[in-house]
């Protein structure tokens, strides 16, 4: 079966109150929502927990959820709205500021940016950064599909127009220049 | 393939290994928990590519111990919902007919509220201070504290913050007693809250001096950027100061906006004299510098590098925290510092 059948049997299990079918549909579908928030806002933590919230949700209702043709695109609506009401409860008066001061609405954050602000650690932060100047944009690129985008080597050569091997190397020579600004 | 030889970069760069940091498969979680228990000699190379995917992929990841959220939370879930509904005890069917629906309804979302607060409540989460902070000034003039979400708070003699439970992390709330300045970070999730007994003061990213005494009017002067009042016994009534303006609130009058109490020599806000410093350097070594630095803010300096103590400077600056001195002093000739342990350590 493929990915998007598995949701929607899941999707039609959980309507009829599967447990097992509720944690299927998570674990088929966490690593998509977590990628999607993580650009939406740059903090693991909160897209973690509203994924949480949103299963437990779904759960709660389960009864009353009506049929869903596109079942990732309703979880991404749902993840959404979690996420800014959470924002938004968290700090409205950033938000009125941020709406006031700031013309550009819902900009997605660059792959950069997610991974120096999910980081607490001031210092990694500042590394990171600098770290990050050291590569050259298609190292950049190819580190995003491997590591953020979750592609495999082959995807990613095919994506790129490159064989497998020289995606491995590029990647393995940007992990290479990093990890020794980082250390 | 012959993992033995794998260096950190190596595992980094394995697609299994990949999967088993971001716990994608079961599969490869098990093979990779397996094979680092039987190889502990890896232990240092195993934990530095785990460390190299954790940054890269932002850290994603954690789907094992978030899906045990998920279960607990619904495992407490229907427990709650059997203790209100009764749908799985036999003896409270009849009763059951006669709860009138909307009490049903608000037991239910009650139960949904409680079960919502306790599952952000129970996540573990690390390196935030879980007991309130408190932190005094004493005697000194002045001292300087970095928040863990570093933010600058220079505190005025005898004056004190409380930072409240999880700061940084659900918050940033802290109460204050006294005279502090503030130099506040952006953090777009946190608002920065300042309570004092008179007004409720909200920040973003800004730079404002808050004068709390109990007896005493209390003031809220703003520099940079926007805070938004809230005096204590207007509710609901919120006053947005622009920078350059002070905030009284007091008991005989409600709350006075005003212009900044310029100085008529310098033109400086009056409102910071005291925290501010002017620092007058020719051609002196930065260990004396820091010397100077530590003694006006109140804060240790200590050098991790013997060569930066004689790098040379020389120049005239005014600052209201000791980080915004060091920047610009940084900027004539690089050097860097951190905040650790209360300290700040220079260094090349």
């Amino acid at each position: 079966m493929s990915y998007e059948e598995d949701n929607s049997t899941y999707w039609e299990r959980l309507r009829a109150g599967d447990k097992q079918a509720l944690f299927a549909l998570y674990n088929n579908t966490y690593s998509h929502l977590l990628r999607f928030g993580l650009k939406l806002c740059g903090s693991d933590e909160l897209v973690k927990d509203c994924i949480t919230q949103l299963f437990l949700q779904l759960w709660n209702r389960y009864a009353t959820l009506r049929p869903v043709t596109n079942v990732p695109a309703y979880l991404f609506t749902a993840l959404k709205r979690q996420l800014l009401d959470q924002l938004a409860y968290q700090s409205k008066i950033h938000a009125a500021i941020h709406r006031m001061t700031d013309q550009e609405a819902e900009r997605e954050l660059s792959y950069e940016e997610i991974i120096i602000q999910v980081q607490c650690d001031e210092e990694l932060k500042q590394r990171l950064q600098q770290a990050m100047k050291t590569l050259t944009p298609r190292q950049i690129e190819l580190v995003r599909l491997k590591f953020f985008e979750g592609l495999t080597y082959e995807q990613i050569a095919a994506q790129t127009s490159q064989t497998v091997k020289t995606a491995y190397n590029t990647i393995y020579d940007a992990i290479k220049a990093l990890r020794k600004v980082l250390k | 393939m012959n993992f033995q030889e794998y260096d950190a970069i190596d595992f980094a760069c394995d697609e299994s290994f990949q999967r088993y940091c971001l716990e994608e498969h079961d599969k490869d979680v098990l093979f990779w928990q397996h094979w680092i228990s039987e190889h502990p000699e890896k232990k240092a190379a195993i934990a530095e590519a785990r460390h190299i995917v954790e940054i890269f992929s932002a850290r994603q990841g954690n789907r094992l111990e978030q899906l045990k959220h998920l279960e607990d939370g619904i495992a407490r879930y229907d427990l709650l919902h059997q203790a209100l509904g009764g749908e799985s005890e036999p003896g409270n069917a009849l009763r059951k007919k006669h709860i009138p629906r909307l009490l049903k309804y608000a037991a239910v979302m009650a139960g949904i509220a409680l079960l919502a607060g306790s599952i952000f409540f129970f996540y573990p989460r690390n390196s935030v201070p879980e007991k309130n902070v408190v932190i005094n000034a004493g005697k000194d003039p002045r001292k300087t504290v970095v928040l863990p979400d570093g933010s600058a708070v220079v505190l005025r003699e005898n004056s004190t913050v409380q930072l409240s439970a999880g700061f940084n992390r659900e918050n940033r709330r802290l109460s204050l007693t006294g005279e502090a300045f503030f130099d506040v970070t952006q953090n777009a999730q946190h608002p920065f809250i300042v309570h004092t007994a008179a007004a409720d003061i909200k920040v973003l990213g800004t730079v404002f001096n808050v004068s709390a005494y109990t007896d005493r009017q209390t003031e809220t002067a703003l520099f940079k950027g926007k805070v938004e009042v809230s005096p204590s016994g207007n509710h609901g009534q919120k006053i947005v100061l622009q920078p350059n303006q002070k905030l009284i609130t007091g008991e005989t009058l409600p709350f006075a906006v005003a212009p900044l109490d310029a100085d008529p020599v310098n033109h400086k806000a009056k409102e910071i004299a005291w925290v501010r410093s002017r620092l007058e350097i020719e051609n002196e070594p930065l260990e004396a510098i820091a010397g100077k630095l530590e003694k006006w803010y109140g804060i240790k300096v200590v050098f991790a590098d013997e060569e930066v103590k004689h790098y040379r400077y020389s120049g005239t600056f005014e600052s209201e925290t000791i980080l915004k001195a060091l920047d610009a002093l940084q900027l004539s000739y690089p050097f860097s510092f951190k905040m650790l342990n209360g300290e700040i350590i220079i260094s090349k």
